[in-house]
């Protein structure tokens, strides 16, 4: 009777395929994502970036797009250690605190020319992660999952009790704009370039990873570190050098957040932070690297617009991430085509359903 | 000099002797098969050649180096490749990247040199997908270079396993049952490959269960029982051999889909060949 007529095909459906096809020119291509070579998607989106601040120039789009660099950053290197080697981090927001601090202490303390402490922060986030990392990775699943977790709340009591070096929990304040040989980047659209000149950077460098004999290591090291092993691949070092590299890439967002922020507290850098980060890699999708950025803007902006309604955000925040979620548990990019012809169907044949005629 | 050779192997499980005096030589050049029944030690036997486990007492060595503590993934930079008896490729990868992670440490070059995409590693890059191909060309995989691995069916699936084992360039391929889980048509062109194989150079070991397969492979073949070596030589004396019978005799093959004892096994396959 009614089920018969389900799967009829209509003419009117045809429309439908057009926003899709759209939508299918912007978002990362599900199916052929394991071809990991730079396409000519890449340029649009790179004209995209270069764009839209001066299309939509307003400088609290700048800011936000400002924040969404620097979190994209950070969840572009988790991905690399979550997405591609398969192991679970939650201390990303302590080596995220580290670049950040090292920013504030050497160009407020020692007058250490920012540019260079840019790369400093990056050196140390990346010197302690080789220093935690060596034990801790020896740990699998969840119990790396709590050494990590473990690690970053180390890390705040440290940054709350030495007060002398890190300002305590009032924090360290004056940190300078980020300029390079006098070119000062003191607004927001300035930062805005800033931040994504660097991320389209960090991008370019993972992609390059990620297609090359590393990323086949990783994936390899993701999948069955048996089989890794007896071709040669040494496991440890390989996951010590992606957890070094995915630290590294915190410290410099960590340093860009600092200068951008130009206040280094304890309270940026807590659990919660971590969680934001994990959730952006999560909901824009493991294994590609196209996800983490999708995610870090979807995360910012909804932050931003729910916060307009106070009390009401956060239990509206928790319920759009689940919604997420069940809609697209391989993350936003993924299967998007698919997930929107479903999204469409309902909606277009609920009233007929609601109805009883189909 | 002998490629692999064992000394005086003995390792136990809390208390349980699972291999006792075992000493085995691996001819270069040769195929050299592992029988027993279930339990009698080969996969143990296996894992410390691999390195996955170390032995209580006794050496391993390998091309005249003492291999006996070495980690699984420095034994396979010395040359040593190996597959698994439940298939382990890696399904998150495309067929032809399984097989350049094969040929991971051949390419040189550190992380940095790989991000910033240098000449010289856009050319090794470039050559390892071409050597790729060529084996999978080989392997007659050819056609689904660009599949996920994990796509393939099973029997592809193990032929792309000894791929990856193999360009890796190594001198030893260590293969653990390789035909179990493979009809007949199956093992007999996986067969033809070993013999292949071989005749490129490469000595191959294998431990399996298919008594057929190694019988009609193997130039030497040492038979395992309750841990100890019982016999060794040529297919033939192994064959005649009254322990190995007896051995096989009174321990039926606990395999689920057959009744019949491995020797039976044997000369079933025998039969169905002719």
């Amino acid at each position: 009777m009614v089920e018969t007529k389900k799967n009829e095909f209509r003419k009117r459906d045809l429309f439908y395929l057009v926003p899709l096809w759209l939508l299918s020119l912007i978002a990362p291509d599900p199916y052929l994502y394991h071809k990991k070579e730079f396409k000519k998607k890449d340029l649009f989106y790179l004209g995209a970036i270069g764009l839209a601040p001066l299309i939509w120039s307003d400088p609290h789009f700048h800011h936000l797009m400002v924040l969404a660099g620097i979190y994209a950053i950070l969840s572009l290197g988790l991905s690399l250690f979550m997405g591609y080697a398969g192991q679970i981090s939650l201390g990303h927001a302590a080596f995220f605190g580290i670049g950040a601090y090292t920013t504030a202490i050497l160009t407020t303390r020692y007058g250490v020319p920012i540019f260079l402490a840019f790369w400093a922060s990056a050196a140390s986030a990346a010197a302690i992660a080789s220093f935690i990392g060596r034990p801790i990775l020896k740990l699998k699943g969840y119990f790396l999952a709590l050494a990590t977790l473990g690690f970053g709340e180390i890390f705040l009591v440290v940054l709350r009790e030495s007060t002398d070096l890190t300002g305590g929990v009032i924090g360290i304040f004056g940190i300078p704009w980020f300029s390079v040989m006098g070119f000062i980047f003191d607004t927001y659209l300035k930062q805005y370039y800033l931040t994504w000149g660097v991320l389209v950077g960090l991008f370019v460098f993972s992609k390059n990873l990620v297609r090359s004999k590393v990323g086949r290591a990783l994936l390899a090291v993701a999948a069955s570190e048996d089989a890794a092993s007896s071709v040669g691949i040494n496991v440890p070092r390989i996951k010590l050098e992606i957890f070094i590299l995915s630290a590294a890439y915190a410290g410099l967002a960590g340093s860009l957040f600092a200068c951008v922020m130009s206040i280094a507290n304890p309270e940026a850098f807590s659990l919660g932070l971590t969680v934001l980060i994990v959730m952006m890699v999560i909901l824009g999708g493991m294994g590609n690297l196209y996800g983490p950025i999708a995610g870090a803007i979807l995360l910012t902006w909804l932050t931003d617009i729910l916060s307009r309604y106070q009390e009401y955000s956060l239990p509206a925040y928790g319920m759009i991430l689940i919604l997420l979620l069940i809609f697209f548990p391989d993350g936003i990019g993924t299967r998007l085509n698919v997930r929107v012809i479903y999204l469409i169907g309902y909606w277009a044949k609920k009233k007929k359903r609601d109805e009883g005629k189909l | 000099m002998a490629l692999l050779s064992i000394e005086n192997i003995r390792k136990e499980y809390d208390g349980i002797i699972a291999l006792d005096r075992i000493s085995l030589k691996v001819e270069k050049g040769s195929i050299t098969g592992l029988i027993g029944p279930n339990g009698a030690g080969k996969s143990t036997l296996f894992h410390l050649i691999s390195g996955v486990e170390k032995p209580d007492s006794g050496k391993i060595y390998f091309k005249g180096r003492d291999i006996t503590s070495m980690e699984p993934h420095e034994r396979s930079t010395l040359g040593m490749g190996r597959t698994f008896q439940t298939i382990q490729v890696w399904g998150n990868m495309t067929v032809v990247e399984n097989i350049m992670a094969g040929m991971n440490q051949k390419l040189k070059g550190g992380m940095l040199s790989y991000g910033l995409w240098l000449p010289r590693i856009r050319r090794s890059e470039k050559g390892a997908l071409q050597e790729a191909k060529e084996i999978l060309d080989s392997l007659g995989l050819l056609g689904k270079w660009e599949s996920m691995a994990s796509q393939l069916p099973y029997g592809k699936q193990k032929l792309l396993e000894i791929g990856r084992a193999l360009a890796m360039k190594p001198d030893l391929l260590l293969l653990d049952e390789p035909a179990s889980g493979l009809t007949l048509n199956e093992i007999r062109h996986l067969s033809e490959k070993i013999i292949h194989i071989r005749q490129e150079g490469v000595t191959v070991f294998i431990v399996e269960h298919h008594m057929g397969m190694v019988m009609e492979l193997a130039d030497e073949i040492a038979v395992l029982h309750n841990g100890e070596l019982i016999a060794e030589g040529t297919p033939e004396a192994v064959r005649r051999n009254p322990e190995v019978i007896e051995a096989y005799l009174t321990r039926r093959s606990r395999d689920p889909h057959s009744t019949l004892s491995p020797m039976e096994k044997v000369s079933q396959y025998e039969i169905k060949k002719k």
